[in-house]
Order: structure tokens, then sequence, then C-alpha cells
């Protein structure tokens, strides 16, 4: 299960599993965001390569208009994931979910 | 589904689809082999981890086959051995896999590669065998030890 949609204040708030089944889902609709973003991953319980290579792809875009995400509540685990692929030096990230 | 002895401790394994949309039931099987043995859940996502990369690698690079992939799973002392089995296929040892730069400036990084080195960095050992046209994947990770591999 992965859902993905638009918060109350205009973020991208994901949840449940982003895997290779789902990263179709994600992509469409992150094409879709124009500017630079929040996304909450508070809810985001699990994330894959396939997950990681949508975010990059929208970072490469959003960056260059001049723009970028930033990553928020992120979980310990899935920021472990991310030290790990080097994306710490490539995202804003705040931990903080659970 | 079967289950069997093996070196003392039952082996579970299911045959599942060479699609994506398999991922689900194979993490309804990891649920239900992690509950029933009582392995360690601090471990379950690096095992969910490493077994959608390597199955989903399977997926995309051995097209000549469509026979399913077998997944075994195995509970060892402290943690549990995973088998992913790909039947009449090429050889393809993904412990051979390229070194990513993950310190690359952004407009250098490519958006695939990363899931092999990811298993690679997170499983504690990994092991290759292709006989008979069967390519076999064997990983062991253990709770407490969640180091990455320099």
């Amino acid at each position: 299960m992965f859902e993905i949609d638009f918060g109350e204040g205009g973020e991208v708030v994901v949840a449940g599993r982003l895997d290779a089944a789902q990263a179709d889902k994600a992509q469409t609709f992150l094409d879709q965001v124009p500017e630079p973003h929040v996304i909450d991953m508070g809810g985001l319980k699990y994330i894959s390569s396939a997950g990681l290579g949508v975010l990059l792809k929208t970072q490469k875009r959003l960056m260059a208009g001049g723009g970028g995400l930033k990553l928020v509540n992120v979980s310990n685990h899935i920021n472990d994931i991310f030290r790990y692929s080097g994306f710490d030096k490539l995202f804003e990230i705040e931990t903080g979910g659970s | 589904m079967s289950r069997y002895l093996s070196a003392g401790r039952i082996m579970q394994e299911k045959k599942f689809d060479r699609t994506f949309d398999a991922l689900k039931d194979i993490v309804a099987f990891t649920d239900e082999f992690f509950e029933h043995e009582e392995v360690d859940s601090s471990i379950r996502s690096i095992v969910d981890l490493a077994v959608e990369e390597l199955f989903t690698n399977m997926v995309k690079y051995d097209t000549e086959t469509t026979e399913d992939i077998l997944i075994g799973l195995k509970r060892v002392d402290n943690g549990i051995e995973v088998c992913l089995t790909d039947f009449n296929v090429e050889r393809f040892d993904p412990t051979e896999a390229a070194e990513i730069d993950i310190a690359a400036p952004l407009e250098e990084r490519s958006e695939t590669g990363l899931g092999l080195y990811l298993v690679l960095k997170m499983v504690d050992t990994i092991h290759y065998e292709y006989r008979n046209r069967q390519s076999k994947i064997t990983f062991w990770k253990s709770a407490g030890d969640q180091h990455v591999r320099d």
C-alpha cells in the first residue's frame, strides 16, 4: 500500500511502502510538482532503490530550475538508507518520523 | 509453499511470478515467516530491501525465461538466511556489481544502479552460485549487526 497526495499546507504527503511496484505512481505524481517542495515522509514505512530513483529524478528536474525537494519527518531507518545512498548530500533532510 | 529441514532448521520456500506486482505477495510471505519463526523484527526492513532489489533485478534482466522465481527463508542463529533462485537464465553475479560513487554531484548521479549497491552494503554475507542454468543468490542478515560495509 502506498499513498501520495497534497497535504493541507500544500506539502506532498507520502505513506506506506514505496517499492518498485509503486514507483510509477510516485513519479507520475511528482512530475506534476512544478516548484520546490516539501515532502512529508512521516507515514513512509519503506523505500527501495526504485523510490530513491524517483526522488533523484525529481530533484534533478527541480534543481535545474533553481529549486529542490525538502524531505521532512524522515524515520531513522529511511534516513539510514538516504545516508548509505549519499542522499544526505543531495537533499535537505529533516528526521522525525517514527 | 513448501517446508523442509535444512541443517536442522526449517526452510520455507515459495515461487513468485516474475512481475513487480508479486512484491506484495513476497512481503506477505516474509511477514508470515518473521512472525511464525520469531525472527528479530529489527532486521526486517533490511531483509525486505535486499529481497526486493535482488528479485526485481532478476525480473528486469533475466528476460529470456518465464519461469517463476523461488524464494526460500530460513531462521538461523539471531537472524535469517534468504535464498533466491532464478531458473533457465544466464549467469549474473550481483556480488560483482559496479561500485557507485555516492559522493558524486547530483548531475552525475544515475537514477538506477543503487539497488545492488545497497544490498552489498547492508547484508552480512552474500553468496552467488550458478549451476545448470540456475542462478542462486543466498544472503544472511543477523540482528545486532546493523553496520554497513565500507
